[in-house]
């Protein structure tokens, strides 16, 4: 699963999924890249079982599966490391306010 | 110094909650979350980005603009808005339109671009020299939602691989 998600197209078409099942055109349009190689990049994220593909008529409908990436508490796992990050930052800045009195909290 | 971890929960299909306590008085986070010279400092940008434009009108009408620029100097990340309720030191709700650009980088942004909205509300509560930020992101669908909690696997991406190879060994067997 690793190298499944190892590529950046891999992640978007992943991302883009999350919004409910798509075509493999709408899915190789944003990607700058040919059908062809996005949708090997889709064969791929199939065989590690995050991706589902059915055929309708003339369209390759892909879903993402029910798997362990895809539940909301990872998702939310990932979000929070990223606000974590961010939130450590400020920590940092208000700690060098506070020394120099830059923040100036009395005149606010 | 000690801080109390980040909590995030998702109470409704339609919300993110996070809260975060600061070892700071409230006036000077309110600083840090409202001076656009300080909001740059901390809010986190992905390797090889850079600050494009941080502009901030911050009273009930006012705009702001956050933008970056990716790796090749073209925009990849613009956050627009309007904020439509400024309470200091204690509240200020703002709307948020997102639009990823041409220098988001190769095949990962691109028009990658279904732009997103949200509503995002801060509450800044102080106890004991401390202050607790409660941030509340509401947004149009679940749908939209939830690409919002995907996106942290692209835009934290080693946050993301830690978490990758922790779930591995679980999913070997």
């Amino acid at each position: 699963m690793f190298h499944a998600l190892a590529h950046p197209a891999r992640r978007t078409i992943i991302r883009r999924l999350v919004a409910g099942e798509r075509n493999l055109s709408e899915l190789a349009a944003p990607l700058a890249m040919s059908f062809p190689a996005a949708s090997k990049h889709v064969r791929v994220l199939e065989r590690a079982k995050l991706v589902r593909r059915r055929v309708s008529g003339r369209e390759h409908l892909c879903r993402l599966e029910a798997g362990p990436l895809v539940r909301t508490t990872d998702w939310l796992q990932e979000f929070r490391a990223l606000w974590e990050q961010r939130f450590r930052a400020l920590d940092g800045l208000l700690e060098d306010l506070q020394r120099s009195g830059d923040g100036d909290p009395e005149t606010s | 110094m000690k801080t109390e971890g980040l909590q995030v929960t998702t109470p409704s299909d339609l919300e993110i909650v996070m809260t975060r306590s600061f070892q700071a008085p409230r006036a000077l986070v309110w600083q840090a979350l409202t001076r656009s010279d300080l909001v740059q400092k901390w809010m986190f940008t992905p390797p090889g980005w850079s600050w494009a434009a941080c502009e901030m009108d911050v009273r009930v009408g006012g705009r702001y603009r956050w933008a970056w620029n990716g790796p090749d100097g073209r925009i990849a990340l613009t956050i627009e808005g309007e904020h439509t309720e400024v309470v200091p030191p204690s509240r200020i709700v703002h709307d948020e339109h997102m639009q990823m650009g041409p220098g988001a980088g190769g095949d990962c942004g691109g028009q990658d671009a279904e732009p997103w909205q949200l509503t995002a509300c801060s509450e800044l509560t102080e106890s004991d020299g401390r202050t607790l930020l409660t941030m509340t992101l509401t947004f149009p669908s679940k749908a939209a939602r939830d690409g919002a909690l995907a996106s942290g696997m692209e835009h934290g991406v080693s946050a993301g691989y830690d978490t990758l190879d922790r779930l591995l060994p679980t999913l070997r067997s």
